[in-house]
């Protein structure tokens, strides 16, 4: 095409004239120096980077010992590096290299014993005796042992504990009485000897392995410390002092920029073959160009490479791209009811109050909107073209993306894009355009326009509030898109319940835990922004959770089923897509265990190829 | 003099005061806080979340919070952040405060030693090419958009041409010395010019038309005519003139480029207080945007006095009382 | 520009015209001769073109421009330039084009009436702390003061997160009330030295009231100033808009405007890969400024005889 010839040709143009602006100011001398400046070819890359000689075309090598392999994420963690107080995921990554649970995902996202080495549950699933890995220590040398577990249940349930990570433990035996101070003794969780650790709870567990896979923290060095303080203890945020049984420990740092991990030679695994890892907070829109010049070997979870910028990432040789679905999902809620403001005030949630919003209350508008909406084309093709997402992601119908167990491939589910659907189900419903500006009117012939609010901050997501207001336009529905907000603002509106937005976009981030949908789908809950009361709803949802039926996954598998089901014809929610991640690693490192919700699974294997 | 600078600083403290007071009703006024952000992962119990603000003291009534925060200033202390769990705002300030600092007397030194010699150059060859391609670069140095130059100079700069590195503040966290201080140094350079872009045009249009005044004066003329060069009188007069504005620039300026260099910090990863200020508005983190605000607040006071001080070292007309 | 803050935005301080010292030889009014001046600077002249003709393309809009700029497309995201879509479509197949010439509107819009607000702003307060120094003089001063030590990116997220609905005129007056502090002061400066001037004297002497001296004598001795200063302010804004944008603080979607076209391209993919994106906008932004400098400069050196010599 001619035109982008002439495109190029005006590219290569400017960067002339930057070239000598830049040229004759840097330098401080007139002299000119009319080079090519565009032509790219044979330039060296820019590579400064800890004296690496990797070339862009080296095929796959021999395996060597030692070396560093960097990996890029976009934002610089918080420098919370105790697991029962941080929240961010940039904190999280930093913190898979060095801490570790009980249990965790294998590649079916199903809990396998890791710091365990096997467990026993009695026949109603209240008690879990777990036997330890032998021979594991603390990057200081100590011993790891039943203790340590211990402690870390009872700091997370303890008094002046602050953080958030409570519901690993609140169902355990004694834990209300222990977290009010009442009680001395956590009867929760207990030492047999150093290598077994029972944990007991008030019922049934359907989730044991899941309960007991919070990462340990070293009693050895918390112990000593008041526990109130342990957020800001220095073992807590300082490098050096941060101690844990992982593969790698934290080394030196320069805040915001750089964090290097050293090998943990006694890790219990068996030793790195690197020597280091460094994390390096990089900006999103320079990422392909590290790549390509190799200053860069790894992009990871939670950001992974912006699905625009895949297509040129696939065309690099050097450079392989991991892309499991990610296990968050993005959506339209329907507010179908508010908390009255008295309630909000009050921070109470009592489902009888609920005001409901008659706009969305008849559960054949909500269809029609679904109806309405092109999810395919927002997702874009498999190939990369078009779309919002340039095929990087998944329509989704229920809140199960393909990789939990809890999806049924064979389940009828979703409401397919038919705008004709739509239009005769809001003429069902009442609502049909009576004064002929386009636009359908309520069933009492009011205007009926729905306020949607959306986020800053996922460019997929608030390009697609625009695209829902022109679709639901095209079958008469009038959509007033209210100006995005910053993240906190919009989640505090929607939160609390403001009754001037009608719907709002939002998403979730899933743990790779278990797919019980009971913290965000039960009526009573918090979570429930859409304040949708469905006792059918919830009867399922409780019934994938009921000992000792629930025990059985198999069970349960066919019980959130039918929840997709019965909640996608319902919809509280119109489930837009879940995105597919783009992960990232040049050819240099090898060894890396390909796994649906991490890259930093065994990074012990990981080893550079020259 | 003394007793002018004792007005200032007199005057400045209950301006400070006021400031803190609208910062703070601003930042409660903003919906959201610092932990409605961290509602995405339905593991956390929103029960834990409200007992976290609870002990945080965020559900205290807005004056009580700012009488909170006010005691804790009392006594030398900026607080505990609400966003960056478990650290205060003052060690993170200081994380953070050498590489603006770096980065900002880095620009400042970037704008004199391009601005300077190009503005008396493009005087000194008034009309020829080489003036012409001066003032149009100056003009232009003001028309483009920084982070759209910062986005060139590190496509041109560190992947075509590899002479600069496009990210970060050092290339490893493991060396130190003088390989540290070339290293950092090298890291400056793109963010340096970035943020200094537009300083250096507006300087350098500064000196040639300064330096233009003084070679048509009077007293030039009459200087040349008892015998002394050219030279001697342009220079020492121009180059007097030339430090004024430069004095404003440290004066005035220094404070704002603190917090003005956001964008710079965003596209070259720079972690400096811009960016550190940033992340505390977004996240409602008012003890972090307090500290910062007062921080500036009394660099700004600062730079001011010494800017009035050293105007009348370097002008002795100048007088105040 | 080195960043979103209002005390980087920097003013040249031009000396106050000396309107007594009428150059004699020609019998030009002063009007004319600065007009005269004017149009003979080669630069002026051109930037007066430049300007017009961005003002032309930008508000001729609905005679050439078929498709609506908000209009998404997801199934047409990222394309490439076609006889539809001149300059392609971008994240939301939003046709480029359009989105360029109706953003133009905006950005224009943005400059300017930021520029109306802090100029009235700033001629009405640096008169009264000028002419009238004293209390209200220093009460004005220790305002401008204040202003310089805040952060101002906070007020505007606060407004912009309070007020829905955020449109130009909210983000237009918001940055108005930022701005206006430095123009402020360097009025004050031009007052403070003209009413020291022998024509204030004696229009004083002769019984005019303060607001006759303000409106008849000092403001129109002060024209230059003002003008130049304006003229900057408005080339400041265009780049503020567009380094807001970038930090997600701009005009928000789907209203176009330069800075968010540009802030599109943000990424080495974009910016290597489609040019006819971001060139476009980049180029009306720097044409934009340039010429609105050109025509400052210009009225500067009309303004100013002592400055034409050079």
């Amino acid at each position: 095409m001619n035109l982008k010839k002439w495109w190029s040709f005006l590219l290569a143009l400017t960067f002339s004239v930057l070239l000598l602006a830049a040229c004759n100011g840097g330098d401080d001398e007139t002299g000119t120096d009319p080079e090519e400046p565009a032509d790219d070819n044979g330039e060296e890359p820019a590579d400064d980077e800890n004296g690496d000689d990797d070339g862009d075309d080296d095929t796959a090598g021999e395996a060597s010992e030692g070396g560093n392999v960097n990996i890029a994420f976009f934002s610089p963690p918080e420098h919370q590096f105790n697991p029962i107080y941080y929240t961010s995921t940039y904190d999280a990554n930093v913190m898979d290299f060095i801490f570790e649970a009980l249990f965790r995902t294998d590649d079916e996202l199903l809990l396998q014993p890791h710091l365990a080495e096997s467990y026993e549950l009695n026949d109603d699933q209240t008690e879990m005796t777990i036997t330890l890995n032998e021979g594991i220590t603390w990057h200081d040398g100590e011993a790891f042992t039943a203790d340590d577990v211990v402690f870390t249940y009872e700091m997370i349930s303890h008094p002046e504990y602050t953080g958030v990570r409570g519901t690993y433990a609140d169902k355990l035996v004694g834990y209300e009485d222990f977290r009010a101070g009442e009680s001395e003794e956590f009867e929760g969780v207990v030492a047999e000897d150093d290598q077994t650790v029972i944990f007991r709870w008030e019922e049934s567990s359907v989730t044991p392995e899941f309960n007991a896979s919070f990462p340990i923290i070293p009693e050895h060095i918390f112990g000593a410390v008041e526990p109130g303080e342990i957020e800001s203890h220095e073992s807590s945020i300082a490098t050096g002092e941060v101690v844990g049984t992982g593969p790698f420990m934290l080394g030196d740092f320069v805040e915001g920029d750089q964090y290097v991990l050293n090998a943990n030679e006694d890790y219990w695994n068996g030793a790195p073959n690197l020597d280091t890892v460094t994390l390096q907070v990089r900006d999103q829109a320079v990422i392909t160009g590290l790549l390509e010049s190799g200053d860069v070997d790894m992009v990871i979870q939670p950001d992974g490479i912006v699905p625009s910028d895949v297509a040129s990432v696939e065309q690099m040789d050097n450079v392989t791209l991991y892309q499991p679905q990610d296990l968050g999902y993005q959506y339209m809620g329907f507010k179908i009811g508010y908390r009255p403001s008295e309630d909000v005030e009050a921070g109470v949630i009592d489902t009888d109050n609920f005001i409901e919003n008659e706009k969305l209350s008849d559960v054949r508008v909500r269809q029609a909107i679904v109806h309405a909406l092109d999810r395919e084309a927002m997702v874009g093709g498999e190939d990369g073209e078009g779309g919002l997402l340039q095929g990087s992601g998944q329509v989704l119908h229920a809140p199960f993306p393909e990789a939990s167990w809890a999806f049924d491939e064979n389940a009828d589910i979703g409401l397919e894009y038919d705008t004709d659907r739509a239009m005769e189900l809001l003429a069902e419903a009442g609502y049909e355009d009576t004064n002929g500006d386009g636009f359908v009117e309520d069933p009492n012939g009011e205007e009926y326009v729905l306020t949607l609010a959306y986020p800053t901050g996922n460019e997929p997501r608030e390009n697609a509030a625009i695209v829902i207001e022109q679709q639901l336009a095209e079958v008469g529905i009038n959509v007033n898109v209210d100006t995005p907000r910053e993240f906190p603002a919009h989640s505090e509106i929607v939160e609390n319940d403001d009754q001037s937005i009608d719907m709002y976009l939002m998403g979730w981030g899933l743990a790779s835990g278990d797919p019980d949908p009971g913290g965000i789908f039960t009526s009573h809950v918090p979570y429930n922004y859409t304040r949708w009361v469905d006792e059918t709803s919830d009867e399922m949802i409780q019934r994938g959770l009921s000992a000792p039926d629930a025990f059985e996954q198999e069970y349960r598998e066919e019980v959130y089923s039918e929840w997709a089901e019965y909640v996608s014809e319902q919809v509280p929610y119109a489930f837009l897509w879940s995105m597919i991640n783009n992960w990232a690693a040049t050819d240099r490192v090898g060894g890396i265990t390909e796994d649906p919700v991490t890259m930093l699974k065994d990074p012990h294997l990981w080893y550079v190829q020259e | 003099m003394a007793k002018y600078i004792l007005r200032r600083l007199l005057i400045f403290i209950p301006m400070l005061f006021i400031v803190t007071i609208v910062v703070f009703t601003l930042a409660t006024l903003a919906p959201g806080d610092p932990l409605t952000g961290q509602q995405l992962d339905p593991t956390i119990d929103p029960a834990a979340l409200e007992e976290r603000r609870e002990a945080l003291g965020l559900n205290d009534p807005p004056p009580v919070q700012y009488i909170n925060w006010l005691s804790e200033v009392a006594t030398g202390n900026l607080g505990d952040s609400l966003y960056f769990s478990g650290r205060t705002v003052q060690d993170l300030i200081w994380s953070r405060l050498p590489n603006t600092v770096y980065l900002a007397v880095f620009s400042l030194f970037i704008t004199l030693v391009i601005g300077l010699p190009l503005g008396i150059y493009a005087a000194r060859k008034q009309y020829t090419a080489a003036d012409y391609f001066v003032t149009t670069f100056g003009f232009f140095g003001l028309a483009v958009p920084n982070f759209f130059f910062a986005l060139l100079a590190v496509y041109f700069f560190s992947f075509q041409l590899g002479w600069f590195p496009a990210q970060g503040t050092q290339s490893s966290a493991s060396i130190s010395g003088l390989a540290e201080f070339l290293d950092r140094l090298h890291h400056l350079i793109l963010p340096g010019l970035t943020l200094g872009l537009a300083s250096v045009a507006i300087y350098m249009r500064y000196i040639r038309s300064e330096m233009l005044d003084v070679l048509s004066s009077d007293f030039v003329r009459t200087a040349r005519a008892k015998g002394m060069t050219k030279g001697t009188v342009v220079y020492k007069h121009t180059l007097r003139n030339a430090t004024i504005p430069i004095i404003t620039l440290l004066g005035f300026e220094f404070g704002t480029l603190v917090s003005g260099a956001v964008v710079t910090e965003a596209v070259f990863n720079f972690p400096g207080i811009g960016q550190l200020f940033l992340t505390g508005i977004q996240n409602r983190d008012f003890p972090l945007i307090m500290g910062i605000n007062l921080l500036i607040g009394v660099t700004i006071l600062v730079g001011n006095l010494l800017a009035d001080i050293m105007y009348a070292v370097v002008d002795p007309r100048i007088r105040y009382d | 520009m080195s960043g979103p803050s209002p005390g980087s935005t920097k003013q040249v301080n031009t000396e106050p015209p000396m309107p007594e010292a009428k150059e004699q030889k020609k019998s030009y009014s002063p009007t004319k001769l600065i007009v005269k001046r004017f149009f003979a600077n080669k630069l002026a002249v051109a930037g007066v073109f430049m300007f017009l003709l961005v003002v032309i393309f930008s508000f001729s809009a609905p005679l050439f421009v078929e498709h609506d700029p908000a209009q998404t497309n997801p199934l047409n995201t990222y394309a490439e330039p076609s006889a539809d879509h001149w300059l392609g479509t971008n994240s939301s197949g939003q046709d480029n084009f359009a989105r360029l010439v109706y953003g133009g509107q905006i950005s224009l819009q943005v400059g300017v009436f930021i520029m109306l607000i802090v100029s009235v702003i700033g001629v009405v307060l640096g008169s009264i702390s000028g002419y009238f120094g004293g209390w209200i003089d220093s009460i004005i001063m220790r305002v401008t003061d204040l202003f310089l030590i805040f952060p101002f990116l906070l007020l505007v997220l606060t407004v912009v997160t309070i007020l829905q609905n955020v449109n130009v005129a909210i983000l237009v007056i918001t940055l108005g009330l930022i701005v206006w502090p430095n123009i402020t002061r360097i009025l004050r400066g031009t007052y403070l030295t003209l009413r020291e001037r022998e024509f204030i004297y004696s229009a004083r002497a002769a019984g005019a009231t303060d607001l006759r001296i303000i409106m008849k004598h000092m403001i129109p001795n002060a024209i230059g100033p003002i003008i130049v200063n304006a003229t900057i302010i408005m080339a400041q804004m265009i780049i503020l808009e567009s380094a807001l944008s970038f930090i997600g603080f701009g005009i928000p979607a789907p209203t176009p405007s330069w800075g968010a076209m540009l802030n599109e391209a943000r990424s080495l993919n974009i910016l290597t890969g489609m040019p006819w994106a971001w060139m476009p906008p980049g180029i009306m932004i720097v044409i934009t400024v340039l010429s609105i400098n050109f025509i400052g400069d210009g009225l500067r050196d009309a303004f100013d005889p002592k400055s034409s010599r050079k």
